[in-house]
């Protein structure tokens, strides 16, 4: 595989404060992201001569409120004469976006490019959405969602962490409480308030072993990103971020062919793809910003991309080790367990952070940097078999 | 809400999976899944034939849902079972007393039941029950 690093830089970044948007639309939503977006590139961006073509991000039909295809970025952003594709990819959805637009400026075919992700959770009440997301795995497949919701999916694996691992509902309810402190410094997070042990573990059950504080809110929030040459960044800004690599990885769409309940393969794959482009170490990375869609699934992420060995990732939370003041903090924006998971902005808005953070511009939730590097993940999609990994920095 | 509709082509194309559990045994490299496939999903082999899953097995791992689709009753057990002979089954459990009895490495048996009704057609499938040891 050919590496893209030193090909691809972004140049601006924007968004809206994550929340429950009952006053504004999905279209009010993508508009405020994108002026957000524009207005960000420190030294002028003329969209509509220099945005040659972008990519949407989108999953839309599920929660009520959805585009079908690229044009209804063309409307937002009031230029029908580049092209515009839409992209869905499960949770993945806002980074695959990104991984787009990133190739669209890596294969030499456009000098700037932009990527936007925007999806309206709220249109319809919580509890139908849950469900929603776990009927997405129906296609051709005669039980797989009998029963089942997003929490389900994610909860068998927690299980089987506590059989096989030895964590503890307490482990998982660290995460809550790590990246609840994070998304209270945080402007842009939907929850701003700190959790104990104590309340996760006395919030009510939505699926053993998972507490109503161990899964992440349902969010409506947009994000965007202008990637650009890398040769030709410093006309837009002084402090471009580099994409030094983007992977995506799968496995399987169905438990039945699973390997195991602790790993997810998907995840290991996008990671070693990543690393492999970027040509660097785990240990370069000075933070992460992964998918948290439940807390347990954050433990197996530490894992799985290969910050510590199987079985590691617990003790390593316990001892503050990922905390924003430790040696390696995941989440400064609040992850989207307090940040919020608008399923194609989410990735988009991970981005953001890297950013952010990558041009010391994070206020009072800034990490330290060493090497300038971080790191961004989702996983999901029906039976979390899709991942997508993007490794940025501030050295090209 | 989207919800399984029975009565629609993709339960009655199905049948055979859902009321005789037959699923795909790849040839090449042994992978048994279920519904049938014409390709192997963990090799890509062509070579395949259908494999009726065993109706006894372990729980691999479960969880226990307490907020779901209309008509499904919490606290409501879900597990993935590993398959004597090898396969996997994932389903809802059936007549548990109470949820903590279910445990990984309890035995298992796969039983027809009705699993929720859908514009007034009942619609079966396999549940889960624990099997009495002794
Ligand atoms: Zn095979």
């Amino acid at each position: 595989m050919e590496s893209i690093r030193g090909k691809v830089a972004i140049i601006g970044v924007g968004m809206i404060p994550f929340g429950e948007h009952f006053e504004k639309s999905m279209e009010d939503m993508a508009q405020e992201t994108y002026i957000n977006c524009i207005k960000s590139v420190d030294k002028g961006i003329e969209p509509k001569k220099d945005i040659k073509a972008a990519w949407l991000g989108n999953l839309g039909r599920l929660f009520g409120a959805g585009a079908m295809s690229g044009s209804w970025l063309a409307t937002q952003i009031g230029n029908t004469g580049i092209p515009i594709t839409r992209i869905e990819s499960g949770c993945p959805t806002g980074s695959d976006t990104l991984r787009h637009a990133i190739f669209g400026v890596a294969s030499g075919m456009y000098d700037v490019v932009l990527a936007l992700g925007a999806e309206k959770m709220r249109e319809k009440p919580g509890t139908e959405s849950l469900i929603a997301l776990g009927t997405i795995g129906l296609g051709g497949h005669p039980s797989w969602t009998w029963g089942s919701t997003a929490p389900a999916m994610q909860a068998v694996y927690a299980t089987r962490q506590m059989y096989e691992l030895g964590y503890t509902m307490e482990t998982f309810a660290r995460v809550a409480v790590k990246n609840h402190h994070n998304g209270k410094l945080c402007p842009f997070a939907h929850y701003r308030y700190e959790v104990t042990i104590e309340d996760v573990l006395r919030s009510p059950m939505v699926c053993w072993p998972l507490h109503l504080l161990d899964c992440c809110p349902q969010t409506d929030g947009a994000a965007a990103v202008i990637v650009c040459r890398a040769d030709l960044a410093k006309n837009y800004t002084d402090k471009p971020v580099y994409v030094l690599g983007t992977h995506v990885g799968l496995d399987h769409s169905f438990y039945w062919d699973k390997h195991n309940f602790i790993e997810m393969l998907a995840t290991v794959r996008a990671a070693n793809g990543a690393f492999d482009m970027a040509g660097i170490k785990r240990e370069e990375v000075d933070f992460a910003e992964v998918h948290d869609c439940f807390t347990n699934t954050e433990v197996m992420n530490y894992e799985d991309i290969g910050f510590c060995k199987k079985g590691e990732g617990g003790p390593r939370l316990m001892e503050g080790y990922f905390d924003i003041d430790g040696p390696l903090p995941i989440q400064p924006s609040g992850g989207l367990k307090a940040h919020g998971h608008p399923i194609a902005a989410t990735g988009i808005s991970q981005i953001c952070e890297c950013f952010w953070q990558l041009r010391e511009e994070a206020g009072d939730r800034q990490v330290k940097l060493k090497n300038g590097i971080a790191l961004q993940h989702n996983v999901g999609g029906a039976g979390f078999g899709v991942s997508c990994v993007t490794i940025t920095s501030r050295n090209p | 809400m989207t919800m399984p509709a029975p009565p629609s082509p993709v339960h009655w194309r199905l049948n055979p999976e859902v009321y005789r559990l037959i699923g795909m045994r790849c040839k090449d490299c042994g992978h048994i899944t279920y519904p049938r496939r014409k390709v192997c999903p963990k090799c890509g082999s062509f070579n395949t034939e259908n494999h009726k899953l065993s109706k006894k097995g372990t729980v691999h791992t479960y969880c226990i849902n307490y907020v779901l689709p209309p008509e499904i009753e919490p606290p409501a057990p879900i597990a993935i079972v590993d398959l004597e002979g090898g396969g996997k089954f994932q389903g809802l459990f059936t007549e548990v007393a109470k949820p903590e009895d279910v445990k990984i490495g309890a035995k298992v048996e796969l039983v027809l039941r009705k699993i929720l009704t859908s514009r007034g057609i009942a619609m079966y499938g396999y549940k889960v029950r624990l099997v009495e040891e002794g």
